[in-house]
């Protein structure tokens, strides 16, 4: 039987957030899963309280060695809303050193003529799979949905992650240096997605986005009523919103205790310490998630298809003070673009994926177009899937092209920003990466020509200054172990351009 | 200021071709384009008569006849109209909803029948997924029944996209079958069994061929359902093509094998490691359906999976064309233009790509007597593009199925001009748009 589901499921979805898998694998527990960890309480050392650890999985990326090199004569797309035509990037110490038309050479770098080719940021998804549904696709490594209670925001999808996906090296042939993994779609709050850099690692954690805030999935419509519909609920839209308004509640309480706490902690510090120092509260793994979202610190991306619902979250939005960073899908989008231009909300969208669900029945193809003609409107090419990953570049080019025809001009200096800066900004590592300026990661794009072409290839790929993809380098091009020794085959690689 | 400007550049070029629109003259010449006809060399600056719904003039310097509506195409390029080989055109509307979906029987639920299954049955000429495609150039597609508990999915239809009552080109155009772990979790789980059942069945529907009224009447293998059986006839005598859904090298060598054995015509959709057997399948003249984009070792048996197999399998002589892995697909039959650029983009030839999306499949059904090309005598199915059909900004300009120019409004187009404009108005949206 669960077989036959995930043949049915190969067959017939698209994805595994769009569609959901989680609705269809089932075997999952009706029961809510632990609320709170038995050793949470802080405790008491000679230097004061020990906090609960914001990090205890940190990230142990760190860049690949680079020489100092000067791309030149290039038809330079910043990010930043720039062209440059003849233009040359500099890159030195794994960053950003210097952009424009005319760059002397530096002592010791190397030069790379690109020769009227195209140089961009490297490619950022906000919304990919990859590690958690990953290739082979089996029972055996389908960890993206935790479809087990309506909200799991105590999960974190870097224990997903698996990092051996070959999916990975795929996106890099795409020109994807940066993406967000999030929790799969199923439950209102799926939990913490986690930010990665494309460069290949033994560990989730060493490709783990250095300072990169955490972000939380959430999800509207079909998908949570209809994987609960018949498991307790909810069952129905507004019991979606019921549940995530009673979590909200919740966290608000969780959020208080501990800020009582801390309040309670100082005066204690201030006061004459005569008494014991005041008992922390309990560290719960949910409500620690959903207070972070409260605080500011995580990032709320929201799987919403239908306007009316995106109106209705907003305004939860303003009833529990925090923010949503961006709608994911956003199929309507285009109805309420206003709305969220006002609210400075991103909408995460597909060029033109549609129809496989009745939320899903009304995109138009001029959607991101016109999310993006408001003042202060902010779109985003996303995949959501291990293909489209690989061409983010040629999405957004057929988004550009249906706004051109709804009289929309676009063009690609600013048309790119959508599957670089935009999405950084997102995720919270604009500061460090998604644009071509100074003292940024030098992650970089070589295409062949111009990007929003169908016959546009990465040709070499730049990650924190290192080439970590050369399209005519064989040792420029990463296998994973999954596929070392397949087929033995000298046609086939198995690596990034396979 | 934004949506002023929005406004009034879209009124600029929305209405630019509104010219030509709803036509239905005898006589079209479209004249002074690029002209690809998919059945020999390019023709520059060239010319295409199209007469009572056929092609009845292709070269260049012709002269428009006497009161012929002329299509201007200087700058454009002129193709046979596109041909999705494999989809649930029709069959689908949305994919999660049970009512709007007819693709096939409901896995799990031991729905006896197979093969015997029609998409003519359940094809919605009123489906919106029709003008959608059709305003990408679509101009027939084969709507293909998918699979159920059955390892066969049914009798497939060739269509044409013009939303007619009766737009059925060709039925009985092809059997769905999956192999492959499609066809393996349908038989216990193994290839072994997949392989076992089919032999089983083409020799029990031989039986029957060769004496219905006395294999009815004796004792018989309940598995088998008669209509089923029926069903096959065609196939085993090799007159209707069999539509093998299979990637894996082995399985593919299996395949070739079978076809031998039986004698049948055969068409490989999926095939994600067909360039392994590229050769062998050349040899045995099986064409192959093939997506790709797909290069993920997605299953054990796509390890091969990459996208160089549309520009290998065209180097070892083998037809190819294109649809959406998994699944058939149907709401973005449109998109076979960007798979066929990817493709060229991987090392296929240009014509080639062309070829695969318009000849190859009207061949693959048997209907290439009648379309896919532009060449006098065949149905007038022909797109007139902005420009490169397979780069992702171009569109048709024209669309003509049976010789006819047809609509390329939809209703994503409508949707798009209600919601341009956001303001409140005098009205609500629901009162926009819709004239």
């Amino acid at each position: 039987m669960q077989k036959i589901g995930w043949m049915a499921l190969a067959a017939f979805l698209l994805s595994a957030c769009a569609q959901d898998d989680a609705a269809q694998s089932g075997g999952a527990t009706d029961a809510d899963s632990s609320e709170s960890v038995a050793n949470g309480t802080t405790n008491e050392t000679s230097d004061g309280p020990v906090r609960p650890s914001q990090d205890p999985f940190p990230s142990t990326y760190e860049a690949y060695p680079s020489g100092a090199v000067l791309v030149t004569n290039a038809t330079v797309l910043t990010g930043a809303g720039e062209r440059i035509d003849g233009g040359s990037v500099l890159m030195r110490d794994g960053k950003i050193a210097a952009v424009g038309a005319d760059i002397e050479v530096p002592d010791g770098a190397s030069v790379v003529d690109a020769n009227g080719r195209w140089v961009t940021p490297g490619i950022i998804d906000i919304h990919s799979h990859l590690g958690n549904y990953p290739s082979p696709s089996t029972n055996s490594t389908s960890d993206g949905n935790e479809a087990t209670a309506p909200s799991t925001a105590q999960v974190w999808t870097e224990h997903s992650v698996w990092p051996q996906d070959a999916g990975f090296t795929r996106a890099l042939a795409g020109g994807v240096t940066a993406l967000q993994i999030l929790p799969g779609s199923a439950n209102l709050f799926g939990g913490r997605s986690v930010v990665l850099k494309n460069v290949p690692s033994r560990t989730t954690q060493g490709m783990k986005f250095p300072g990169a805030p955490y972000g939380m999935k959430m999800a509207c419509g079909e998908n949570p009523k209809r994987v609960y519909g018949d498991r307790g609920g909810p069952g129905t839209r507004m019991g979606n919103f019921a549940g995530y308004r009673e979590n909200w509640i919740a966290a608000q309480g969780y959020k208080k205790k501990w800020d009582d706490y801390w309040a309670d902690y100082d005066a204690w510090v201030d006061g004459d310490q005569e008494e014991d120092a005041p008992d922390a509260p309990t560290q719960d793994l949910k409500l620690e998630t959903l207070a972070g979202v409260l605080n500011g610190e995580i990032r709320v991306n929201m799987h919403c298809y239908r306007a009316d619902e995106m109106a209705f979250v907003l305004d939860m939005a303003e009833e529990f003070d925090y923010q949503v960073t961006t709608f994911h899908h956003a199929i309507e989008a285009y109805k309420v673009a206003d709305l969220l231009a006002e609210k400075g909300v991103c909408a995460a969208i597909w060029a033109d994926w549609w129809g496989f669900k009745l939320e899903a029945y009304d995109t138009v193809p001029q959607n991101a177009a016109l999310v993006h003609a408001q003042d202060g409107g902010c779109t985003i090419t996303h995949s959501d899937h291990d293909l489209g990953i690989q061409r983010l570049n040629q999405e957004t080019a057929k988004a550009v092209d249906a706004g051109r025809r709804a009289g929309i001009d676009i063009s690609p200096e600013v048309a790119i920003s959508w599957i670089t800066s935009n999405p950084a900004k997102a995720m919270g590592i604009l500061d460090q990466t998604g644009t071509l300026e100074p003292g940024k990661m030098a992650d970089l794009v070589v295409w062949n020509g111009n990007p929003f072409s169908v016959y546009a290839k990465a040709e070499q790929v730049y990650i924190d200054g290192a080439l970590m993809y050369d399209r005519d380098d064989p040792t420029r091009s990463p296998r994973m172990d999954f596929e070392l020794g397949q087929l033995g085959n000298d046609d086939f690689t198995g690596g990034a351009g396979q | 200021m934004r949506q002023t400007m929005i406004k009034s550049l879209f009124t600029s070029v929305a209405f630019a071709i509104v010219g030509v629109s709803s036509v239905s003259a005898q006589t079209t010449a479209i004249m002074n384009g690029e002209v690809h006809t998919a059945a020999g060399p390019v023709i520059e600056n060239g010319d295409v008569i199209i007469t009572n719904g056929r092609i009845t003039q292709v070269g260049a310097n012709l002269s428009a006849p006497a009161g012929a509506t002329v299509i201007d195409a200087e700058g454009k390029v002129v193709t046979p109209g596109l041909f999705a080989p494999l989809s649930a055109i029709g069959l689908v509307e949305i994919s999660l909803d049970d009512e709007a979906n007819d693709a096939g029987p409901q896995r799990g639920e031991g729905f006896a029948l197979g093969a015997a299954l029609d998409a003519v049955d359940a094809y919605n000429p009123s489906s919106i997924l029709i003008p959608i495609n059709r305003a990408g150039g679509v101009t027939r597609a084969t709507s293909a029944p998918q699979a159920g508990d059955s390892m066969f999915g049914g009798r497939a239809a060739v269509i044409d996209m013009s939303g007619r009552v009766n737009s059925v080109t060709k039925r009985n155009a092809a059997q769905i079958l999956v192999m492959g772990y499609s066809g393996a979790s349908r038989a216990g789980d193994t290839r072994m069994g997949a392989w076992a059942l089919l032999r089983e069945y083409l020799d029990e529907a031989r039986s029957y061929a060769n004496n219905p009224n006395d294999y009815v009447r004796r004792p018989r293998d309940a598995r088998f359902a008669v209509s089923d059986l029926r069903a096959l006839g065609p196939v085993l005598a090799g007159e209707q093509p069999l539509v093998v859904s299979i990637n894996g090298a082995k399985d593919i060598r299996n395949l070739i094998r079978l076809k031998n054995r039986y004698g049948l015509s055969v068409i490989i959709a999926g095939g994600s490691e067909a360039w392994r057997e590229a050769r062998a399948l050349a040899a045995a003249d099986i064409p192959v359906i093939i997506d790709p984009l797909f290069n993920l070792p997605a299953q054990f048996e796509d390890l091969g999976a990459t996208l160089e197999n549309a520009a290998r399998l065209e180097a070892a002589g083998v037809k190819i064309s294109f649809f959406n892995h998994p699944g058939f697909g149907a709401h973005n039959l449109r998109l076979i233009t960007q798979q066929a650029g990817n493709a060229v983009a991987h090392g296929l030839s240009y014509e080639a790509a062309i070829e695969a999306i318009t000849v190859n499949p009207a061949e693959m059904f048997g209907l290439d007597d009648q379309l896919g090309t532009i060449e006098a005598g065949k149905i007038a199915d022909v797109v007139v593009w902005e420009g490169d059909p397979l780069e992702l900004n171009t569109q048709p300009e024209a669309v003509f199925i049976n010789g006819q120019q047809q609509d390329l409004g939809n209703r994503q187009q409508m949707l798009g001009d209600r919601y341009r404009d956001l303001s409140r108005g005098e009205l609500p949206h629901a009162y926009r748009g819709g004239e």
